[in-house]
């Protein structure tokens, strides 16, 4: 089960690689089979279900390009 | 009626901008204006109005632009030197559209230059001044009451066109002690200053303000040249409606002189010795350098007059008489040249005008 | 009775139900830019007006903030941020934010400014504030060169650093050294706080936000002028790639500008 959800949105980002090299856990990487509309090499989330939604990426992304969610599960009944 | 006083052109400076309800003046020493900047230290606190001594004329009219951001009537005063160090701002506050009054008591120049009367920064003035196409009103004094009045106006001009003004007056006019009747004038109501910035909260839609100098930059106009489209706009506006001169025996004047701020009071009295003499000679007084009167001075070549320009320089505001005779006319100058002694104390003296008259007529 | 059973099924069996909530992204002052975002790949200058933001938000300042920004990269950050702002003429921004400071004292006024913009062509307004003790906020952005017209030298510029007017590296005795404007500022009596902070880590990023938040805490509590110094990465101008930028920072910039408090005062006779 997802802990979290990074979302890179691929119109702002400039493929800087600052999310991949600040993510605590090296669930994002840039592949460079993936190319932003401008052009720049789009990095994507290579290991969802390792990500412990923290922020540090979008915390760090000039751009401020990524939004970061996390999942709860909750028992209603 | 106003407070009758017997004060100088400078301190008649900041009644008149008091009157005009200038909440801020920014302001650097330098001869022969200084007695300004001590008027609105000694005043403007007890008035609970804003006052403060920059560190540089670049600091003042800085200062000035950001007091003018916010939406309050801010002034600066200076001189030659320093009005050189302002004209960059001068340049940005006409693109950002900002209103805020400058007044330059001229001394001598170029340069260091003598720290005493002259008008050698007539095309400073007159011509915007710093880089780019704009204009500023130019307004001359030629007494303490008038610099106590056109102060007044100036704000409202600034206000009315969004842009700055200049009083260009003189280190005589400046210390020149007269009777003034200081009141404060009304020239009828002008639209809220909704664009200034006051911190969202203040603005009724909530929304931000950006006063910016790129017109085109951040998009305050959909191009550059709407911006400039819009500049030339208020440039016309300005010459169409702000033009002011006084006409001295000038129905049936056929040789005319032509002089502003403290030579105009020369020329005046030359005008009446001419006239003593049977000579039909009048005056154009400037009462703005700019707009500049073309009109009434072509229409006088058209009808076969003589030109003669009085002025503490050697030879500005000749450029714009000749300019609009177009050929028509002679015109003749009594020039910074012409001072009664060669030290910088000298002046144009009202015989020496006379002398010329007669030598032209 | 068919409908009852249904529900008294739903009942008994366990419902889970996923709750998506957002962690981090896009603080809410941070807008699109007006013209366009123009900042080069790992250009550290949008994470100023990111923190900037972030700050605004956490004081509920953002409707009583004012910015004043330079002409300079810095001047884009302007169309960034949701609050009132005034754009100068380079290096002028202390002088605007005093004129529009002594208009709204009860508002945050604070500068946005490059270390040319601040440190060369923006001395006389730094001092003129300085000197006057200014209840203003003045950041710089330190990137160590002229970064929107090419990447010339700036008094920041470090020793040996090659730029489009050092080709051969800075000469210090020819250029002078770099100015140290944290430590300098941090001289001034009108001064309550001054502080120097960088983007190159998440640490770092953390450390800076708090950073403005006491420089806008001072001004809040009337204290004096409050300075914050930001190393940024200029990858573009350095001739390096936004990775390699953020080690130029540690083992180049850092080692120059040490990161830290200069000065943290709460009242000033």
């Amino acid at each position: 089960m997802l802990k979290g959800e990074v979302i890179i949105d691929e119109a702002l980002c400039q493929g800087c690689g600052y999310c991949v090299k600040f993510c605590p856990r090296g669930c994002i990487a840039i592949t460079g089979d993936k190319f932003t509309p401008q052009g720049y090499l789009l990095p994507t989330v290579i290991k969802p279900d390792e990500c412990k939604p923290c922020g540090v990426c979008a915390m760090l992304c000039p751009a401020a390009a990524i939004e970061v969610y996390k999942f709860e599960t909750e028992v209603v009944a | 009626m106003g407070e009758r006083m017997f004060i100088e052109g400078n301190i008649a400076v900041g009644w008149g901008a008091a009157s005009a309800g200038c909440q801020a003046f920014f302001g650097y020493p330098i001869t022969p204006q200084n007695e300004i900047t001590e008027w609105f230290a000694r005043e403007f606190p007890k008035m609970g109005r804003i006052f403060a001594q920059s560190q540089s004329e670049l600091g003042s009219i800085n200062l000035v632009y950001g007091a003018a951001a916010a939406g309050v009537r801010a002034m600066t005063s200076t001189s030659g030197p320093g009005w050189s160090l302002m004209q960059e701002t001068m340049s940005d506050m006409a693109n950002a559209e900002l209103p805020c009054v400058v007044v330059d008591v001229q001394r001598g120049g170029p340069g260091g230059g003598p720290i005493r009367h002259a008008q050698q920064d007539y095309f400073q003035c007159t011509r915007g001044g710093g880089h780019g196409d704009y204009r500023n009103i130019v307004l001359a004094p030629a007494s303490s009451q008038e610099s106590c009045d056109l102060v007044q106006l100036a704000f409202y001009l600034a206000d009315k066109y969004r842009n700055p003004v200049v009083v260009m007056t003189d280190a005589i006019i400046g210390r020149l002690r007269e009777t003034v009747e200081v009141e404060k004038i009304e020239f009828g109501p002008l639209p809220d200053k909704d664009w200034a910035v006051k911190g969202k909260a203040r603005h009724k839609d909530g929304k931000r303000r950006i006063v910016d100098h790129s017109g085109d930059l951040l998009r305050r106009y959909p191009s550059y040249r709407a911006l400039l489209q819009s500049l030339e706009q208020k440039m016309k506006q300005m010459q169409e409606s702000e033009l002011r001169y006084e006409g001295y025996k000038m129905e049936d004047a056929s040789l005319i002189l032509v002089a502003y701020g403290y030579t105009a009071r020369v020329a005046k009295e030359a005008v009446n010795m001419a006239r003593a003499d049977g000579i039909k000679a009048g005056l154009i007084r400037l009462i703005t350098a700019w707009p500049f009167p073309y009109q009434v001075i072509r229409e006088k070549a058209c009808q076969g007059g003589k030109f003669l320009v009085v002025e503490d320089s050697l030879g500005q505001v000749i450029e714009d008489v000749r300019f609009a005779v177009e050929g028509r006319a002679e015109v003749h100058l009594v020039s910074i040249l012409d001072r009664h002694i060669p030290t910088d104390g000298g002046m144009i003296l009202p015989d020496k005008v006379f002398d010329k008259i007669k030598e032209i007529q | 009775m068919s409908q009852g059973g249904r529900l008294e099924d739903a009942m008994n069996e366990e419902v889970k139900v996923v709750t998506k909530q957002r962690v981090a992204g896009r603080p809410k002052l941070l807008v699109p830019q007006i013209a366009g975002f123009i900042y080069c790949p790992g250009c550290h200058e949008p994470l100023a007006a990111r923190a900037i933001a972030e700050v605004l938000e956490k004081l509920g300042m953002g409707d009583r903030a004012i910015g004043v920004f330079d002409i300079g990269c810095n001047s884009f950050l302007l169309g960034m941020l949701d609050i009132d702002a005034v754009l100068t003429p380079h290096g002028r921004p202390p002088d605007m934010a005093t004129g529009v400071k002594r208009v709204y004292p009860d508002n945050i006024v604070f500068t946005v400014q490059g270390d040319g913009g601040l440190l060369s062509i923006g001395a006389d307004p730094l001092l003129g504030a300085l000197t006057r003790a200014e209840k203003i906020t003045i950041i710089m952005l330190n990137n160590a060169v002229y970064g929107t017209t090419g990447g010339q030298m700036a008094p920041t510029s470090l020793e040996g650093q090659v730029t489009t007017t050092t080709p051969n590296g800075r000469d210090l005795a020819r250029t002078g050294f770099p100015t140290h404007a944290a430590e300098m500022i941090a001289t001034f009596r009108g001064v309550a706080y001054s502080a120097r902070g960088a983007f190159n880590t998440p640490k770092n990023y953390m450390r800076t936000r708090k950073y403005i938040t006491s420089a806008f805490q001072k001004q809040m509590d009337n204290v004096g002028l409050s300075f914050v110094e930001i190393i940024c990465a200029c990858p573009e101008n350095w001739r390096l790639s936004p990775i390699d930028s953020l080690k130029w920072i540690e083992e180049k910039m850092i080692p120059e500008f040490p990161l830290g408090e200069f000065k943290n005062v709460d009242r000033i006779e």
